[in-house]
């Protein structure tokens, strides 16, 4: 039998599993007087389990059956997966929300969703739209159900309305939330105070109300909570970007003394109002785990791209969103479309800047191996969810590599003005072995494969067409100081060297 | 990798008062994040410990009985044994070589 990374999890993370008994939800101020209190008044105190499922199994110890063993966790490529497990994805009209909705349901999920289609009206509001079509949301359905032969439950909810939220969650009782429903753009909370009040209304307010709603009606379900890479910020003392928190051995010492840091949240140092409003994700969720036994995943995302799955390429119907505007478009997928119509591809500053990234069809892995292992019963844990690192230089070259030699198209890279306030230079040393050594994650080496896979999509002649309609969006015009104007070009590069290294597994090319 | 033993208030008595050497508990919860960083310490710990101790873990929620009788009352706790009787007790996260001083300190008292 195949051991999986979810083999010997017992009923104690199941979401299908009621704790009966002497549940006691001590929080971290947890007593021994209570705990004394308690054997006195039942003498017995133990927590027992109830399976939602198999209900005739009565009650039993939540830790005598594992997944492997379980006849309702079944076995897929990615671990042992609840049968039919009830999934709903927040945001499922968006990049990632989309994609995963279809990659689940075709691994047998009974996936929901929710969204209000803000995505398509931030991006018409910045004068852009997707550079690849998408069906509207009831034609990607019916082409979900024809092609794929998947039935979405899917309900158009803002996720800051919490009665309708609350209503949804009731009626289907998901067993895990992943949590997509969020303003994912930096820029876009720094045009002016309504965006960033909004973006934080939107981001705060409507996780805070998904973790009051979970905590009345799913306790149990596992949120999947995306977070970004950009809540740490790079610190330029140099230490380890660590997974979160600090690991045990990490020693503060201070007046001859000296504390072991293990489980502390490490500090955050976002870098707009967009990622502070992740980092207050952070804490809200990090507190709601502690005081109400929730469990939740914080996954601290790279920068995403790329344009491909099974289920994405087969209908065109089928496909998910591709921006290239400076609030919404990912760097690689721009420079890509940059590179498709002969736009230099454009280096903020200097271009040293090193950011972690990671694949499309990467991040759906990820996230359904973070699915088939739930958090334990009040577990706050963080991922950062990437595949390698390198700086912006590096990956314009190879974007140009490809395109130049696959396609062969002339692609010219530039440098501009920086409208952000950041480090040009600086140490980046993330840590992220979590997902590889924990939760199974092979990552697919994809970056050269995948950037030509959207190179081959983004020179068909339709989709060349609608991104040279909006050429004039993708230079920014957003400056963190509040100026708004176009930047300047510094330098057009004229000799690159191709230095980009790659090895077999972490693509690090910084 | 050998992992901790894991305890229960089933065998905690024969698992660890009745140990012919010395035992280290760690009294653990899932919720608590510091107990989490300390698995991957103990785990390192046996490896270094080569057998002159036992490491163990207890989780304090799934095993009420045995917090309430060695009164913990914050996790992560970790607690020595020795001939049944507990010889030392720490409170919150430590590094690795914090536990292998105490470890060390308190064994050449019961050597002695």
């Amino acid at each position: 039998m195949t051991k999986f990374h979810n083999s010997d999890c017992t009923c104690w993370n199941c979401p299908a599993i009621n704790l009966a008994g002497k549940v006691d939800f001590r929080a971290c101020g947890q007593s021994a007087l209570k705990f004394e209190k308690k054997q006195d008044e039942t003498g017995d105190s133990h927590i027992m389990a109830e399976c939602k499922r198999r209900p005739e199994l009565g009650l039993f110890d939540p830790t005598s059956i594992t997944f492997e063993e379980c006849p309702e966790w079944r076995e897929t490529q990615y671990g042992y997966l609840l049968k039919n497990m009830r999934i709903m994805i927040l945001g499922m009209d968006g990049y990632l929300g989309w994609t995963l909705a279809l990659w689940l349901g075709k691994l047998g999920c009974h996936v929901s969703g929710i969204d209000n289609f803000s995505r398509r009206s931030w991006v018409a509001e910045r004068g852009s739209h997707t550079i690849v079509p998408i069906s509207d949301m009831t034609e990607r359905l019916h082409a979900a159900k024809e092609v794929l032969g998947l039935n979405i439950n899917f309900r158009k909810i803002n996720i800051l309305d919490r009665e309708l939220l609350k209503e949804f969650i009731e009626e289907v009782k998901p067993e895990a939330i992943v949590h997509y429903g969020e303003c994912p753009s930096a820029p876009y909370s720094m045009i002016d105070f309504e965006h960033a009040a909004y973006v934080q209304k939107n981001n705060v307010i409507g996780t805070l109300g998904l973790l009051f709603t979970m905590h009345e009606v799913v306790p149990e379900a596992s949120l999947i909570k995306l977070g970004t890479m950009g809540e740490y910020g790079t610190p330029l003392t140099g230490r380890p970007i660590f997974e979160g928190m600090f690991p045990a051995n990490a020693v503060l010492k201070w007046n001859n003394r000296e504390w072991s840091m293990g489980g502390e949240l490490t500090p955050r140092d976002p870098v707009s109002f967009y990622h502070c409003s992740k980092a207050q994700d952070t804490f809200n969720v990090y507190e709601a785990c502690k005081y109400w036994w929730l469990r939740s995943y914080d996954v601290m995302q790279g920068v995403i791209y790329g344009v491909y799955t099974d289920h994405l390429a087969a209908d065109p119907r089928l496909r998910t969103r591709y921006d290239i505007d400076e609030a919404f478009g990912t760097v690689i997928n721009r420079y890509v479309a940059q590179a498709v119509i002969g736009f230099p591809l454009t280096l903020y500053g200097k271009g040293e800047q090193i950011r972690g990234f990671i694949g499309l069809e990467d991040a759906m892995q990820c996230i359904t191996r973070l699915i088939a292992k739930p958090p334990e019963p009040g577990q706050y844990d963080v991922v950062n969810q990437m595949s390698g690192y390198c700086s912006m230089r590096k990956l314009a070259e190879t974007v140009k590599k490809i395109g130049e030699k696959d396609f062969g198209l002339k692609i010219e890279i530039q440098r501009v003005e920086n409208p952000r306030v950041e480090a040009d230079r600086h140490p980046f040393e993330p840590i992220f072995n979590k997902l590889p050594d924990e939760f199974g994650f092979v990552q697919s080496d994809m970056l050269e494969k995948e950037i030509h896979r959207m190179f081959a999509l983004l020179t068909r002649p339709e989709i060349k067409k609608r991104i040279e309609e909006k050429e004039h969006v993708i230079l920014p015009k957003t400056w963190w100081s509040g100026e708004k104007k176009e930047v300047e070009r510094l330098e057009l590069i004229k000799n690159n060297n191709h230095a980009v290294k790659k090895n077999g597994k972490a693509v690090n090319i910084n | 990798m050998e992992k901790p033993l894991t305890l229960t208030d089933k065998n905690f008595e024969e698992e660890v008062l009745k140990s012919s050497i010395p035992v280290l508990v760690d009294f653990w919860a899932s919720w608590c994040p510091p107990c989490k960083m300390m698995e991957v310490i103990l785990t390192e710990l046996l490896f270094q410990l080569n057998g002159s101790i036992r490491v163990a873990k207890i989780n304090v929620d799934q095993n009420q009985t045995s917090a309430a009788c060695f009164n913990i009352s914050g996790v992560p706790t970790i607690i020595l044994f020795d001939e049944g009787r507990e010889i030392k007790r720490l409170i919150g996260a430590h590094s690795k070589l914090q536990l292998v001083d105490m470890i060390n300190e308190e064994m050449i008292k019961i050597k002695a």
